[in-house]
């Protein structure tokens, strides 16, 4: 093929008009120029993914160092800082906590999100209001959604407590106890979230014929009963799409944890992907930080792999 | 018989009301509250108890945008020059995206060779890879490159959470075009991307609008990658408001008019975009 016919098939028409035109599209030649173009169309975005890759690859290999911010040139030294982390009590501890941060997410924000989605689905009026009003956490930054709840959460002058005091409700500690710091940080992650979950849940049951429900009804389903067995097998993959981004968001959770608490009060609330930032920044261990990070990577990249599986097979079910 | 379904119906519709409002009393009672916060003084944040009349006052607002006399921490406009440094970094970064973006996702939709839909999950799964993993490298890269505090080296990096989210919307939009109109261009000897440009683009404009809006949002809300990747000259909004809590006191109704500022610009195009963000947000989950 000549460099010719490849400047024709991508740049369209001038040259192209002058050649019989039914004819050459058939043409193999062509069509492999065609490819061309779309190979070259892709190109600036595959760089992109080298671009990513590069430094993917310059941190898996940091943590196969023993790299200290302070130290110049650092060493090979293989699987050291992996057994290191899997022998060290406060990182199984920060791994566990991490999965059980996610667990607690997914287990109270799925169901919510669910109810919500059903609530918004049956008000008609004032629906134009509601779905701006759930917009709105989805558009403040998280930091600053963490900073507004941890003055709202404060133990003593806050905001929470005082309402809550007026119904007879005794004063939490809030972000400031051990035991309830992380509960904490999770009514926090919800409120930033639901709304997004809600949203999409909600645009799956808005794309559920009327008829079928209705054809249910006059069966004699009741309410329950049209849930169960129409309206929840429709919006699993709706459901299944907010899994996904709410497992991947909370295992990688940071925004809502570094500017209130920064992994404290001890360590309540030092998730994996802030134990890694402090690793780095705080305790010049770039090599140990790229560990725990790379750790954290892997899980979150099993876990999305395994539920865009479900994601795709849910989908092909309800298509 | 009668009675009884006229009261199971009317208190169903009682629960149904309560939860309605006990939902949308959670989602916007902080927001109502950080936006009375921010028009507070002094003696009225720290009032215990809280005071939900009181006094308004712009003071809050007019430290953030011009700074204060009295105060060290914070030079006049310095606030206002965070939101530069994000509007900058934001726009550039979607720009970009949408630039490389746009026609990667059609040469991925149109391209049909087998690999595409491993592509487009690559890119998708960007976005849900722990961003440090990236950043942390990129650091040091950036140093040894000059790119580390400057608008260019960070609107690189913010590549990271908008380009997966243009190519993948953008994909789910041009689901929808059908074939036949891009053959009869094809026909008439447009090239791929005469196509695009001419006949496909117009009619997923809608979705390249939401697909652009939310990783403008996305990027701006972002915090790690200013706070690795920028320096004291591109600081963004989000590291902006950080600082402002680590020294002196806290001051909660300063922070209270710089969350309102640094959240208005994504409030504001949700207001008028509410139905192409939904869209967007739903990334062709069935169809």
């Amino acid at each position: 093929m000549t460099p010719q016919h490849e400047l024709e098939a991508t740049m369209g028409d001038s040259a192209a008009a002058a050649a019989p035109r039914q004819g050459r599209r058939r043409r193999p030649g062509t069509r492999a120029s065609l490819k061309r173009t779309y190979t070259l169309m892709l190109m600036p975005a595959l760089l992109l993914v080298i671009g990513i890759m590069v430094p993917f690859a310059n941190g898996v290999w940091t943590s196969l160092t023993d790299k200290k911010s302070y130290v110049a040139g650092p060493s090979f030294a293989g699987l050291a800082n992996y057994i290191d982390l899997f022998t060290d009590p406060s990182f199984l501890r920060a791994l566990g906590r991490t999965t059980l941060y996610v667990v607690i997410v997914l287990a109270v924000q799925l169901p919510l999100a669910i109810i919500v989605a059903l609530l918004l689905a049956r008000s008609s009026a004032g629906s134009w209001i509601t779905r701006r009003v759930l917009v709105l956490p989805l558009l403040i930054p998280p930091i600053v959604a963490g900073l507004m709840w941890k003055t709202m959460l404060q133990p003593s002058a806050g905001v929470i407590n005082y309402l809550l005091g007026l119904v007879g409700i005794p004063p939490q500690p809030w972000l400031t106890d051990i035991a309830t710091a992380l509960p904490s940080v999770v009514l926090i992650d919800t409120w930033a979230f639901l709304p997004f979950s809600a949203l999409i849940i909600l645009a799956g049951l808005q794309s559920l014929p009327e008829e079928i429900k209705e054809a249910a009804q006059v069966d004699g389903a009741g309410p329950w009963a049209v849930f169960r067995h129409i309206s929840l097998p429709w919006i699993a993959p709706y459901v299944v799409l907010v899994a996904i981004f709410r497992v991947a968001d909370s295992f990688k959770q940071f925004d809502l944890v570094w500017p209130v608490t920064r992994g404290g009060p001890i360590d309540a609330t030092r998730l994996l992907h802030v134990m890694g930032y402090e690793e780095v920044f705080r305790f010049s261990s770039p090599a140990r930080g790229m560990a725990v990070i790379f750790v954290l990577w892997i899980l979150v990249y099993v876990v999305s792999t395994y539920l865009l599986k479900v994601w795709r097979r849910t989908i092909n079910t309800v298509g | 018989m009668d009675t009884k379904q006229k009261l199971a119906r009317g208190s169903s519709k009682v629960g149904f009301t309560a939860a309605y409002v006990a939902i949308m009393t959670f989602l916007l009672f902080p927001i109502v509250w950080v936006l009375m916060m921010s028009f507070k003084g002094y003696d009225d944040v720290i009032a215990y108890p809280p005071k939900f009349v009181f006094e308004p006052t712009l003071a809050n607002y007019q430290s953030v945008l011009f700074g204060d006399t009295g105060s060290m921490s914070s030079g006049a406009g310095e606030f206002v020059g965070y939101l530069g440094n994000s509007l900058i970094v934001s726009l550039g970064a979607v720009a970009l995206s949408l630039l490389v973006g746009v026609p990667a996702a059609y040469a991925l939709m149109r391209n049909r060779i087998g690999k595409e839909d491993t592509i487009a999950f690559t890119f998708l799964s960007f976005r849900f890879a722990p961003e440090l993993m990236v950043i942390i490298p990129l650091y040091g890269i950036f140093q040894t490159m000059g790119l580390y505090d400057s608008y260019l080296g960070l609107i690189l990096s913010h590549q990271l959470i908008t380009i997966p989210l243009i190519i993948w919307i953008v994909r789910t939009f041009l689901q929808d075009v059908p074939v036949e109109i891009e053959e009869a261009a094809q026909i008439d000897g447009c090239g791929p991307l005469k196509t695009l440009w001419r006949i496909v683009l117009p009619v997923i404009r809608p979705g390249v609008a939401s697909a652009a809006i939310l990783a403008f949002i996305f990027s701006w809300n972002n915090l790690l990658m200013g706070l690795v990747l920028a320096g004291g000259r591109t600081q963004p909004v989000t590291v902006g408001i950080l600082q402002a809590i680590g020294f002196d006191q806290v001051r909660w109704g300063w922070m209270a008019a710089a969350a309102i500022v640094s959240a208005l610009p994504g409030m504001l195009v949700a207001l008028y975009m509410q139905k192409h963000l939904v869209k967007g947000l739903t990334m062709g989950v069935g169809k």
